[in-house]
């Protein structure tokens, strides 16, 4: 015990140590502060469409009310995908997908990947949330702080004196890790307990599960670090390979990845979505109508009852004229999302194997910040847009009026988001990881 | 007074010292297999996406062109879809070319969103980086450049080796010059390459007849870089001058640029976010919708500003009734309320750019403390895949929008009979299809080369600045440096 009051002493009477602690956790905090800006920026979107949504309704019934389908040509609905408070630890994708989408009952395709405003310097410089702090930052902290704690006694000269007087010269060098591990996790802790109160997260699983991925993750660089100490280089040689293979783990490899990513699987298919559901609509406004409108009966057979209208202008011809632009362009859309989950699915294996890379994915996912989540978001919102069609459909082929119906039931909706947390999927890799960087170890640290 | 011969001598001596040692082509061969790997996936995709995006533009012109006779207004709202093509130079720097939308739809009264960037189909990964040529020469080389430079004075000096230099004549000022400019050369060793790869994608990809300045772009960034390494050379040898042993040497470099790269532009770009709130889209939505109303709203029968307007041309043409005009009366309306709506969202999208432009003018004019992002800026501006070249994106096709609007309301005004009060379906009231084709395609023109020179104009400043405060360092270094 007495030996580790030493270590600790020995580690924090350095003024660098201190400052650089002090560093990461204002850091942290101010990961903290973005996070809940974001939160904030968020919550205010979903407050002005909340408020707005009743205005929007009662201005139009009023301009419209005996022209339904006129109205529903204007009218959108919002659904709001719900906040979750870990967001703002991992904001993720969050950033460029936006949270509130308004929708009308036109053609779903031509609304679902607009995007909100966002400024494009904004996402390119990303966000300095807690999750950067933590799978950039603390590496650097552990290579700092640990870099040296052979080379130094070797290059002082106190190793020796160490390797007489210890028991076990391994034990030495690992009591002296085990210190600073116990350091850095009060450190992370702290900040988590303040991102707690800050972002009002609730203690639970996922919050917990966040902070378990985080402490092995510090665990995997010590052990990483131990591998390379076990070598017992210089300590220019440790700083210099320690911090190669940060700049290797932390930002080439995820750019090489990426780089792989977007050119191996390119998603042409988004544009070719795009004009196949215009066209889909548009071209029926020429061809015969009633083949349009059969078409629609084969879709939803029971509204057959409603008739083959062919005359002029009418709202069930153009209803079914713009149902055409999501029937016609189904094909494009499926090849669309295969592509969407290819990329995803070869992004999570490749990424499986770096652990910062795999971290950030879990943390989105935990946070509901991942792109796999934003697309199960847009699969709700499709669903959403049909439940809407379903109960207008019928009101507008009979010709009904505005205010026979109940607009106040049609205040934003929410989705919650499914939870899709694998906690042993997060937790397999960066156990692994740590183990094989152990038994890597072990033929040196044999030697020390 | 700097004897050239000694200069010389010292930046040999540092280039010989750094080449000697078997990891200098250990970290040589990764560098350029990086290269090599940035240059292929980067011209690859760069290929792929425009060849997409040009084979798309094709394909939603040949669906416009299709189009029977029908009414001019189902014209109006078919559109057309406007594809942003990536500059020639978005194979060295990708800049903001994954954060940026590429198509945008184009039709009447609407001003939709330019969607589908790469960012909306990419894991959270895409925030690690993207690996381009730029960021190797940006991030990178740099950190080599520390590495192969760290311990050059503090070395000696550790050494004893600089007491001697010093006692035999030769002046603190040859040392820092001569090795500042020794890094400089092994600096260009990992640099050529690059340069070389982008002038030969030049010369076998690019298509010669795109009038973008390509040649000068690439000069200016070319010069740009050169000054930026010189300035991290010259940083080099101060830092290791001003240390006391090659460790602190290392560590200082390492925390200016852990600084400098990653937390300084980061946090820049987080407080002109802070600073200058994005509205949400409701909010500019709403904002624009209100106007509009107080303004005129053309869906109202009952709108004031259409009844003056509709009495005061019935007034001019002498007539009593809409459909005794000489025009078709709802074209007019139409395009009346398109120049309303146009301005109105124009006005609003100008503000909102503002908005962009003062948070990115934190990051913008960090330049001057920064040279790293100093670089990095003019590097995109001069590739053409900055932000302003997407505003200008954004601008020609919002523009293109307009004209095809108001070409087709002059259309309805001219061939459709005064008689049709409003309506766009069937046969009977239509005008010719081959007045679509006359309409031509929309073609993005990439942006100016006097406008990204003005753009690029304090960012050129800066750079500048900081090659005279690397020479003002190097000399006051020189005249405070210690033997010992």
């Amino acid at each position: 015990m007495i030996t580790y009051k030493l270590f600790l002493k020995q580690c924090i009477r350095s003024k660098e140590v201190w400052i650089s602690l002090l560093l990461i956790i204002l850091l942290g905090i101010i990961g903290i502060i973005i996070g809940n800006k974001h939160l904030e920026r968020q919550q205010q979107a979903i407050a002005e469409v909340n408020s707005y949504q009743e205005e929007h309704f009662d201005r139009h019934v009023s301009l419209h009310n005996d022209d339904l389908g006129l109205l529903l040509y204007y009218a959108n609905f919002a659904y709001i995908n719900t906040l979750n408070p870990l967001a703002g630890l991992s904001i993720g994708q969050a950033d460029v997908n936006p949270t509130v989408k308004r929708i009308t009952i036109k053609t779903f395709e031509a609304q679902k990947f607009d995007t909100d405003l966002v400024n494009p310097m904004n996402l390119q410089s990303g966000n300095l949330d807690l999750s950067f702090v933590i799978i950039y930052l603390f590496p650097l902290l552990i290579i700092v702080l640990t870099f040296n704690i052979v080379s130094e006694e070797t290059e002082t000269g106190t190793w020796r004196l160490v390797a007489i007087q210890a028991k076990s010269r391994l034990g030495f060098i690992i009591s002296k890790l085990l210190v600073r591990l116990v350091l850095l996790f009060a450190v992370l802790i702290l900040v988590f307990l303040i991102a707690k109160f800050v972002l009002h997260i609730p203690f639970n699983a996922n919050f917990l599960l966040m902070i378990g991925l985080s402490l092995l993750y510090i665990i995997f660089w010590f052990t990483l670090t131990f591998f390379v100490i076990t070598f017992k280089k210089s300590s220019g040689f440790n700083a210099l390979l320690l911090l190669s293979i940060w700049l290797v783990l932390i930002i080439l490899f995820p750019a090489g990845i990426n780089a792989y990513i977007s050119s191996k699987y390119p998603v042409p298919e988004a544009l070719s979505t795009a004009i196949a559901q215009r066209d889909g609509y548009h071209t029926k406004w020429d061809t015969d109508k009633l083949a349009t409108i059969e078409k629609f009966y084969q879709h939803y057979p029971q509204f057959k009852k409603y008739g083959y209208p062919t005359d002029g202008f009418n709202w069930l011809w153009y209803y079914a004229m713009q149902q055409m632009g999501d029937d016609d362009s189904k094909t494009q859309r499926e090849a669309l999302d295969q592509k969407i989950k290819l990329r995803e699915q070869t992004s999570m294996q490749i990424a499986s194997v770096v652990p910062n890379m795999h971290l950030q994915l879990a943390f989105n996912q935990i946070a509901g910040t991942s792109m796999g989540q934003q697309i199960d978001y847009l699969e709700a919102t499709h669903a959403f847009h049909e439940k809407l069609r379903l109960f207008f459909y019928p009101k507008i082929f009979e010709g009904k009026h505005a205010d026979t119906i109940d607009w106040d039931q049609f205040t934003p909706e929410y989705y919650e988001i499914e939870s899709k947390v694998q906690p042993t999927k997060y937790l397999v890799p960066l156990l692994l990881a740590s183990i094989l960087m152990v038994l890597l170890s072990i033929p040196k640290a044999r030697k020390v | 007074m700097m004897k050239w011969a000694n200069v010389k001598l010292f930046a040999l001596n540092l280039w010989h010292n750094a080449t000697t040692p078997k990891t200098f082509y250990l970290l040589y061969t990764i560098f350029i297999l990086l290269t090599a790997y940035a240059a292929v996936s980067s011209i690859q995709n760069h290929i792929i996406q425009n060849d997409i995006r040009k084979d798309h533009q094709v394909k939603a012109r040949q669906s416009w062109e299709a189009n029977p006779d029908k009414h001019p207004h189902r014209m109006a709202h078919f559109g057309t879809f406007a594809f942003r093509i990536n500059s020639i130079l978005g194979i060295f720097d990708y800049g903001l070319e994954s954060f940026t939308g590429n198509t945008v739809f184009l039709e009447a009264h609407r001003q939709n969103s330019v969607n589908f960037s790469e960012a909306t189909f990419s894991t959270g990964t895409l925030r690690f980086g993207e690996l381009s040529l730029a960021l190797l020469l940006q991030l990178v080389l740099p950190l080599i450049l520390f590495f192969i430079g760290f311990s050059s004075v503090a070395a000696d000096r550790q050494n004893g080796t600089l007491k001697i230099l010093l006692s035999q004549g030769a002046t603190w000022k040859e040392i820092l010059f001569g090795k500042s400019i020794g890094l400089l050369g092994i600096s260009l060793l990992f640099y050529i390459p690059i340069f070389l790869i982008v002038t030969i994608t030049f010369l076998v990809f690019g298509d010669q007849a795109v009038k973008d300045f390509r040649w000068t772009r690439l000069l200016i960034i070319g010069l740009g870089y050169l000054a930026f390494l010189f300035v991290v050379s010259a940083l080099t040898i101060i830092v290791s001058t001003s240390s006391s042993n090659p460790k602190n040497a290392l560590l200082r470099l390492l925390g200016i640029w852990l600084l400098l790269v990653v937390l300084l532009p980061k946090s820049a770009q987080a407080m002109g976010n802070y600073w200058f709130p994005t509205p949400s889209k409701l909010a500019f939505q709403s904002a624009i919708e209100k106007e509009a109303i107080q303004k005129g709203d053309s869906h109202n029968p009952d709108d004031p500003h259409y009844n003056k307007l509709r009495d005061s041309v019935l007034t001019a043409h002498n007539v009593s009734e809409v459909t005794d005009l000489p025009f078709n009366y709802s074209g007019f309306v139409m395009r009346e309320g398109e120049k309303i709506t146009s301005n109105l969202y124009k006005k609003h999208h100008a503000n909102l750019i503002n908005i962009y432009r003062n948070q990115n003018d934190v990051t913008r004019f960090s330049s001057f403390i920064n040279p790293f992002t100093a670089i990095k800026q003019l590097s995109m501006i001069m590739a053409g895949t900055d932000f302003s070249s997407y505003i200008d994106f954004q601008y020609q096709a919002d523009t293109y929008r307009y004209q095809l609007a108001q070409a087709m309301n002059e259309l309805q005004m001219e061939y459709i009979s005064p008689k049709k009060k409003s309506g766009s379906e069937g046969k009977t009231h239509v005008v010719g299809h081959e007045h679509w084709e006359e309409f031509s395609d929309f073609s993005h023109k990439p942006m100016t080369f006097s406008n990204s020179i003005k753009e690029a104009f304090p960012i050129l400043t800066s750079m500048i600045l900081w090659i005279i405060i690397a020479f003002g360092l190097l000399l006051f270094t020189s005249k405070k440096a210690r033997a010992i």
